[in-house]
C-alpha cells in the first residue's frame, strides 16, 4: 500500500484543481460555464470519489500497521529561520482523511439534487471543491503553522459559503459574525503559537510538548505562563468548534445552503476543533488546569446546546444547537484525557449529523413545495408535522440518526457517547453529571423534533398557521416574495438526494461497534501519542468490576435518554402532556431557552456598539484633532505672514488676506 | 553591436519612459487619446521588460552589496554623481515599481481629460519612482525624491475629485515640508568628517557621534514618516487617496508608500544604527499605534476610498514593527509587508475605481445589493479583501507572520514589552476583517439598492479589468504559497543590515544569530514519525 502514499497529496490537490477549473471558468467565461452544470458536477464528485479511494487506501495500510508517513519541503526561512511545510499521516490522518472525503462526496452528490433549480450552482460546487482542499490540507498538517494556515483557509470556506445567497440579508450579517468570531479564536491561537515558539523554539506538536514539559519541569518557565499559552491556543478550537462563549457564530451560519450545513457546520470543519486539541494534546496533557478549563468549558457548552435546542422551532436551529451540544461532549472528552473517546464521538456525530442535516434539507425542499422558497416558513417545524406518509427515506433515515444521537444502542452514538460519559465519571464525578443530564435533554429535544416533523397531522396547508409563523418569523424590514409551486402536498427528494441519506444511515448504526467496551478496536488503532493500550484479539466478554461498571454507566445513560424519549412522545406524539401549557408555567425559563441565554443581545451591546462607538470616536479625533492641528497650523502661519504684510502694504494685501481666509475656511468647513 | 553584459540597464530603465514621456506632443492622436495609451502603455511594457531582463541577467541573489552599479561624475563642482545600483532592498521595489507602473498605464485606459499631459506625468513618475529606489547618490535621492512630487500634485491636482486642490495642496505641503528635514539631514552627514561625499556607501561607513546620529535620524524619520506614512503625520494620506483617480491610487498606494518604508531602511536603519538602537522601540510603538488607530478610524469612515486608504496606513504598522525587531525574520518581513501591500493595495484601489466608474458613489450607505448584478467585480473584490486582511495562501498573511514571529523572538526587547506589542499588534489581526468584511457586505450583500440601479448603469466588468486584477492575484497567490520566491531575493540584504544593527548595540552584538528565549536547552529530536522511502 506503500503507493497510497505516493499519491496522498493527490487527496487535497485532486478537490482543490476542480476548484480552479471551475473558479477559472466563472472568471473568464462566466456565461458558458454556467450552462456546463452536469460536466461540472462530475467534475467535481469525481474528483473528490477519487480522494475518497485514496484516502481508503490510506486507512487500510494504516490499520495494518504502516509506519507513519511525512514528507516536508522547506517553504520559508530568513538568516536562522526556517519553516517547513508538507504531509503527515497517522492513524489520526488516516481517520480524518476517510470521514472528510467520505461525507463531502455524499454531500457533493446530494448538492446536485438541492440546488438543481440555483442559478448559482457551478459557483457552488466550486466552493465544495475548496472547502474540501482546505479541510484536508488541514488534516494531513505536521506543524502548527500549516494548521493554522488551512484552519483561516476552512474558515474562509464556511464565510463564502455561508454569504452564498448573498442577496439576503440574514447571510449577509451571519458570514460576517462567522468570520469576525473566528478570527477572535484565531487571534489567541496565533499568540499561542507565537508564544509556544518563543518558548520551545518549535512548530511541531511533539517537541512542543516535550519541550514545554522540560521547561516547566526545570523551572525555566513557571506553568502558569504554561497554561496561559495552552489557553491561548485553545482559544482557536473554541470558536471554530462553537464552544462557549464563542458559539454564537454556529446558529446563524444556518443561513448557508443545507448541504454545507452538513457538510462544514457540522461533520468536518467544527470538528477541526476537536482535531486539533488531539493534536496539541501532548501540550495539553501536561497542564492539568488547562485539562479541566477544556473539560469544563466542553461540558458547559454541551449543557448550554441541549437547553437551547430545547425550544427551538427552526429545524436547522434546532440541529446547529445539538451539533454546539454534541462538540461539547467531544471538547470535554479531550479534556479529561479521553482521546480516543474523542475522537470516536468526532466520527460516529459526523456521520450520523451529517445525515440529519441533509434529511432536514430533505424536509425543507419538500416543504418548499407546499409553502413557497421562503426560509421564515420553509424551516419551522410548527408547519410540518406528518411528514412521514410522503417521505419515507427522509424519515427513516432521519429516526435512525434521532436514535444514534440520543444514545439508544447499539446505534453508533451510544458507543462514543458511553464512553466518554465513562471517562468523565473516572475524572471529575461532576463531570459526568453534567454529561448525563445533558444527555436526557439530548433525547427530548431530537424527539421531539422528529416528532414534530415525521408524525401526526401535516400542517402546511394551514394558512392561518403559516401566516402566524411567517409573521413571528420573519424580521422587521425583510420582504420575502413567495415564489413557488405550492403544490397540496410535500413529496419525497429525488435519489441523488435520497441515495446519500441511505448511505450515511449505515455507519450512523454500525460504525459504533467498532469500539464497544467489549472489543475496542478503534482505541487500539486511536489512542493518545504515547498512550499504550492493550492490543484487541477478537470480541471478549468483561469481567467481573469492568462488567459491573459498563452497565451501570451505559444503563444510566441509556435510562436517561428514555425518560427524555418518553417525555418527548406524551407530549409530542401523544400529546397527553401540553408542551404550551408547560412552557407558560415556567414562563421565564422557557423565554431564556428560546432567547439563546441572551448571548446575542448581550454581545450585541457590549462588542458590537461598543466596536462601533470606539471606531467613531477615534475617527472623531482623526478628523478634528490631528486633522484640525494640521489645517490650524497651516491656517495660523498664513495669518501672521499675511497680516505683517498687511501693515507694511496696505490695501491690496488686505483683500488678499481676506481671499485667503476665506478659502481657508472654506477648506477647512468642507474637511471637517 | 550592443554590449548586453554592460550595458548601463539602471540608468536606462529610469531614463527611457522620461525620455519616451517628452515625445508624447509629437505622437499623432484623435484627440481621444487612443494611440496616446498604446504609446505609454509599449512604453511602459519595454522598461519592465528591461528591468525583468537587467534582473534575471545582472543580479546575484547571494551577494548583500550593491550590484547593477554604474557610477558617472555630473556635477563636479557639487561632488553629484549619477550613480545608481541594486541591492537586495532595491531590487524587489524596483520590480513592483515597473510591475504597477505598467498596470496603472493599462487601468488609465478610462482616462479620457487632457490625455497628453496624463500619460506625460504617468511616464515621468515611472521613470522618477525606480529613479528613488535605485539611487545612491544623496543629493540625486534628494532631487528624485522631489521631482516625483510634481507628477503626483499635478495629477491629483487635475485628474482628482471633488476636493482636489485641498487635498493635492495638502500632500504637496506635507511632503515638501517633510522633504526639507532630509535636505537637511543629508547636507549635515555629507559634510560631516574631513571628506564631502553624497555617495550613501560612504555616508553609511563615516563614523558619527551618537548626538549628531540622533538628530538626523529624527529628521529622516519625519520625512519619511510622512510618506509611509506614521501616526500622526498620516492625514494628508486619506484627503490624497480620497480624491486621487485609480490609476493614480494604484501608484500612490503601491508605489509611493513604500519610499518611506524604503528610505527608513536604508538611510535610517542603514546609516545611523546607533541612533536605530534608541529609535526602535518608538518605530514598534508607532507601528501598533498606526495598526489600531488606523484599523478603527477605517472601521467608522463611510467614504470607501478613505476606509480603503485608512486600511493602507494600517498595514504600514507592520512595516514599522518589522524594522524595530532587530531579527533576520523581522526585517524581512517588513521588506515583504511592503511589497505584499504595493500589490494587495493597488489592486483594491484599482477595484475601488472600477467600482466608482459603475456606481457613480463613493459613500458605502448609497450602495448596497450590486453583487447580484457585478459578481465578477464582486469576486475580485472579495479576493482582494481576503489577502488584505491577511488569509494565509496570500502574501500579506506570510509577511504580518514572518513580523509576529520576528519580533515575538526577538532578543532586544523585554519580555513584557514583546507581549504587549504581539497582543496588540494582534488586535488588528481582529480588527481588520471587521472593516473589510462590513465594507463588502455594505458593497456587495443583501438587496438590490433600487435607489441605485434606477439611475446608474451596473455593468460587469470586462476583460481588460480582469486582466489587471489577475495580473496583480498570481503574484499575491504565488508569494502567499511559496515566500521564498521573493524572500530570496532581498534575504542576503537584509540579514547584512540585520548584522550592522545588532552590532550597534553592545548586548546583541555577541550574539550571531537572534536566539529564542530558552536556546539554552538541547532541542530533542522528534521521535515516532519516520520518512519512508
Amino acid at each position: 500500500m506503500d503507493f497510497a502514499y505516493q499519491y496522498a497529496w493527490l487527496v487535497a490537490v485532486l478537490p482543490l484543481s476542480a476548484a480552479f477549473i471551475i473558479g477559472t471558468g466563472l472568471i473568464t467565461f462566466n456565461k458558458s460555464t454556467n450552462k456546463l452544470r452536469k460536466p461540472i458536477s462530475i467534475l467535481s464528485v469525481s474528483a473528490i470519489g477519487a480522494a475518497m479511494i485514496i484516502a481508503f487506501g490510506i486507512l487500510w495500510s494504516q490499520i495494518q500497521g504502516h509506519e507513519p508517513y511525512l514528507w516536508t519541503f522547506e517553504w520559508a526561512s530568513a538568516g536562522d529561520f526556517h519553516l517547513s511545510m508538507g504531509i503527515v499521516i497517522d492513524q489520526l490522518t488516516a481517520l480524518m482523511l476517510v470521514i472528510v472525503t467520505t461525507v463531502s462526496f455524499l454531500v457533493q452528490i446530494y448538492t446536485d439534487g438541492y440546488m438543481a433549480h440555483d442559478p448559482s450552482y457551478p459557483r457552488f460546487y466550486a466552493y465544495l471543491s475548496l472547502f474540501s482542499f482546505s479541510m484536508l490540507g488541514l488534516v494531513v498538517s505536521p506543524n502548527i503553522v500549516q494548521i493554522y494556515i488551512f484552519w483561516e483557509l476552512v474558515g474562509m470556506c464556511s464565510y463564502l459559503l455561508i454569504g452564498f445567497w448573498y442577496d439576503r440579508k440574514g447571510a449577509a450579517d451571519a458570514c460576517q459574525k462567522a468570520f469576525v468570531v473566528n478570527r477572535v479564536g484565531d487571534f489567541g491561537l496565533l499568540l499561542g503559537i507565537l508564544g509556544l515558539y518563543w518558548a520551545t523554539g518549535s512548530f511541531e506538536f511533539e517537541q512542543i510538548g516535550i519541550q514545554l514539559n522540560t521547561l516547566v519541569e526545570s523551572g525555566a518557565i513557571s506553568s502558569f505562563l504554561a497554561g496561559f499559552l495552552a489557553i491561548l491556543v485553545f482559544l482557536g478550537p473554541a470558536a471554530k468548534s462553537a464552544q462557549f462563549p464563542l458559539h454564537v457564530w454556529l446558529p446563524d451560519a444556518m443561513e448557508g445552503p443545507t448541504p454545507i450545513s452538513a457538510l462544514i457546520h457540522a461533520a468536518t470543519m467544527v470538528a477541526a476543533g476537536v482535531f486539533l486539541v488531539a493534536r496539541m494534546f501532548p501540550v495539553f496533557e501536561h497542564l492539568p488546569f488547562v485539562m479541566n478549563a477544556i473539560a469544563w468549558t466542553g461540558a458547559f457548552t454541551a449543557f448550554l446546546g441541549a437547553t437551547i435546542a430545547i425550544t427551538q422551532n427552526d429545524i436547522k436551529k434546532g440541529l446547529a444547537y445539538s451539533t454546539i451540544s454534541q462538540l461539547g461532549y467531544m471538547v470535554m472528552a479531550m479534556g479529561v484525557g479521553a482521546y480516543s473517546a474523542g475522537i470516536f464521538h468526532l466520527m460516529t456525530h459526523a456521520y450520523f449529523k451529517a445525515m440529519m442535516f441533509l434529511g432536514s434539507g430533505s424536509v425543507i425542499h419538500g416543504m418548499e413545495e407546499v409553502v413557497g422558497h421562503n426560509p421564515f416558513v420553509a424551516q419551522d417545524m410548527r408547519v410540518m408535522g406528518g411528514l412521514r406518509k410522503y417521505m419515507p427515506i427522509t424519515s427513516v433515515t432521519f429516526l435512525i440518526g434521532t436514535l444514534a444521537i440520543s444514545g439508544v444502542p447499539p446505534f453508533a452514538g451510544f458507543w462514543s457517547k458511553d464512553e466518554i460519559l465513562a471517562s468523565a465519571f473516572t475524572a471529575n464525578p461532576a463531570l459526568w453529571f453534567v454529561g448525563w443530564l445533558t444527555a436526557g435533554l439530548t433525547a427530548f429535544y431530537m424527539f421531539r423534533m422528529y416528532f414534530s416533523t415525521f408524525e401526526g397531522e401535516f400542517k402546511g396547508t394551514n394558512a392561518a398557521l403559516i401566516a402566524q409563523v411567517k409573521a413571528e418569523n420573519t424580521p422587521p424590514g425583510i420582504v420575502v416574495e413567495d415564489h413557488g409551486h405550492h403544490a397540496h402536498k410535500p413529496h419525497e427528494s429525488p435519489l441523488s438526494m435520497t441515495f446519500p441519506l441511505m448511505a450515511l444511515a449505515i455507519p450512523s448504526i454500525l460504525i459504533g461497534l467498532v469500539g464497544t467496551p467489549f472489543a475496542n478496536y478503534f482505541e487500539a488503532f486511536i489512542h493518545a501519542p504515547g498512550e499504550v493500550v492493550k492490543a484487541v484479539s477478537g470480541f471478549e466478554m468483561l469481567h467481573g468490576e469492568e462488567m459491573t461498571e459498563f452497565l451501570i454507566m451505559g444503563g444510566s445513560s441509556v435510562g436517561i435518554g428514555l425518560v427524555g424519549i418518553s417525555l418527548a412522545i406524551l407530549m409530542y406524539l401523544q400529546g397527553k402532556i401540553s408542551a404550551k401549557a408547560i412552557a407558560k408555567s415556567i414562563q421565564p425559563l422557557y423565554q431564556f431557552s428560546k432567547n439563546k441565554w441572551y448571548i446575542d443581545e448581550l454581545y450585541e451591546a457590549t462588542f458590537v456598539k461598543g466596536s462601533r462607538r470606539l471606531a467613531r470616536q477615534v475617527l472623531e479625533v482623526d478628523s478634528k484633532v490631528v486633522d484640525g492641528a494640521v489645517n490650524l497650523a497651516g491656517f495660523v502661519t498664513l495669518l501672521t505672514g499675511e497680516s505683517l504684510k498687511y501693515f507694511e502694504n496696505g490695501k491690496t494685501q488686505f483683500y488678499a488676506l481676506v481671499i485667503f481666509i476665506g478659502v481657508l475656511g472654506l477648506v477647512i468647513a468642507s474637511s471637517v | 553591436m550592443l554590449d548586453l553584459q554592460n550595458f548601463p540597464w539602471l540608468t536606462f530603465v529610469i531614463l527611457f519612459p522620461v525620455a519616451m514621456s517628452l515625445l508624447i506632443p509629437f505622437v499623432p492622436d484623435q484627440g481621444d487619446g487612443k494611440t496616446i495609451r498604446w504609446y505609454a502603455l509599449v512604453v511602459g511594457l519595454i522598461n519592465f521588460t528591461a528591468i525583468v531582463y537587467a534582473f534575471c541577467t545582472g543580479y546575484d541573489f547571494a551577494k548583500p552589496d550593491l550590484q547593477l552599479v554604474e557610477s558617472y561624475t555630473w556635477v563636479p563642482q557639487l561632488g553629484l554623481n549619477w550613480s545608481v545600483g541594486a541591492d537586495g532592498l532595491s531590487m524587489p521595489l524596483i520590480l513592483l515599481t515597473g510591475f504597477i507602473s505598467t498596470l496603472a498605464i493599462l487601468a488609465s485606459w478610462p482616462v479620457t481629460l487632457k490625455p497628453r499631459l496624463f500619460y506625460f506625468l504617468m511616464l515621468a513618475m515611472y521613470g522618477g519612482q525606480i529613479g528613488v529606489f535605485a539611487v545612491q547618490d544623496m543629493l540625486l535621492f534628494f532631487f528624485m525624491w522631489e521631482l516625483e512630487l510634481i507628477p503626483v500634485y499635478l495629477l491629483l491636482s487635475i485628474w482628482g475629485g471633488k476636493k482636489r486642490l485641498y487635498a493635492a495642496t495638502k500632500f504637496i505641503l506635507y511632503t515638501a515640508g517633510g522633504s526639507l528635514f532630509i535636505l537637511i539631514a543629508a547636507l549635515a552627514m555629507a559634510f560631516y568628517g574631513d571628506n564631502v561625499t553624497f555617495d550613501m556607501r560612504s555616508l553609511a561607513i563615516k563614523d558619527y557621534p551618537l548626538t549628531f546620529q540622533l538628530f538626523a535620524y529624527g529628521g529622516f524619520l519625519i520625512a519619511y514618516g510622512v510618506k509611509l506614512p506614521i501616526f500622526p503625520l498620516h492625514t494628508w494620506l486619506p484627503d490624497a487617496h480620497g480624491e486621487a483617480t485609480a490609476p493614480v491610487h494604484m501608484l500612490l498606494a503601491g508605489i509611493l508608500l513604500k519610499m518611506g518604508g524604503y528610505a527608513i531602511l536604508r538611510m535610517n536603519a542603514g546609516m545611523l544604527p546607533d541612533a536605530h538602537a534608541y529609535f526602535a522601540p518608538i518605530l514598534v510603538i508607532l507601528g501598533i499605534v498606526n495598526i489600531i488607530y488606523a484599523a478603527l478610524t477605517s472601521f467608522a469612515q463611510r467614504s470607501l476610498k478613505r476606509k480603503i486608504a485608512y486600511s493602507s496606513i494600517s498595514h504600514m504598522g507592520f512595516v514599522l514593527i518589522g524594522i524595530g525587531s532587530f531579527t533576520d525574520l523581522g526585517t524581512s518581513g517588513a521588506i515583504l509587508q511592503m511589497i505584499s501591500h504595493g500589490l494587495i493595495g493597488a489592486s483594491l484601489f484599482f477595484l475601488v475605481g472600477a467600482t466608482y466608474d459603475r456606481t457613480h458613489t463613493l459613500i458605502l450607505d448609497e450602495m448596497g445589493g450590486i453583487g447580484q448584478k457585478m459578481p465578477k467585480i464582486f469576486a475580485m473584490f472579495t479576493a482582494c479583501s481576503l489577502a488584505s486582511l491577511a488569509l494565509p495562501g496570500m502574501s500579506g498573511f506570510v509577511a504580518e507572520v514572518m513580523v509576529f514571529v520576528g519580533f515575538a523572538t526577538s532578543d532586544a526587547y523585554s519580555n513584557t514589552f514583546k507581549l504587549v506589542t504581539v497582543i496588540l499588534a494582534a488586535v488588528g489581526v481582529i480588527l481588520t476583517p471587521i472593516y473589510l468584511l462590513s465594507m463588502l457586505r455594505e458593497i456587495f450583500y443583501g438587496a438590490e439598492n433600487k435607489e441605485l440601479t434606477s439611475h446608474e448603469e451596473l455593468v460587469d466588468a470586462e476583460p481588460r479589468e480582469v486582466f489587471i486584477i489577475a495580473c496583480l492575484l498570481i503574484p499575491i497567490i504565488g508569494i502567499g504559497l511559496y515566500p521564498k520566491l521573493i524572500t530570496q531575493v532581498y534575504d542576503a540584504t537584509a540579514q547584512s543590515l540585520v548584522v550592522t544593527l545588532r552590532n550597534s548595540v553592545p548586548r546583541l552584538a555577541k550574539e550571531a544569530n537572534p536566539t529564542l528565549g530558552f536556546n539554552s536547552l538541547e532541542l530533542k529530536s522528534a521521535p515516532r514519525i519516520t520518512v519512508l522511502e
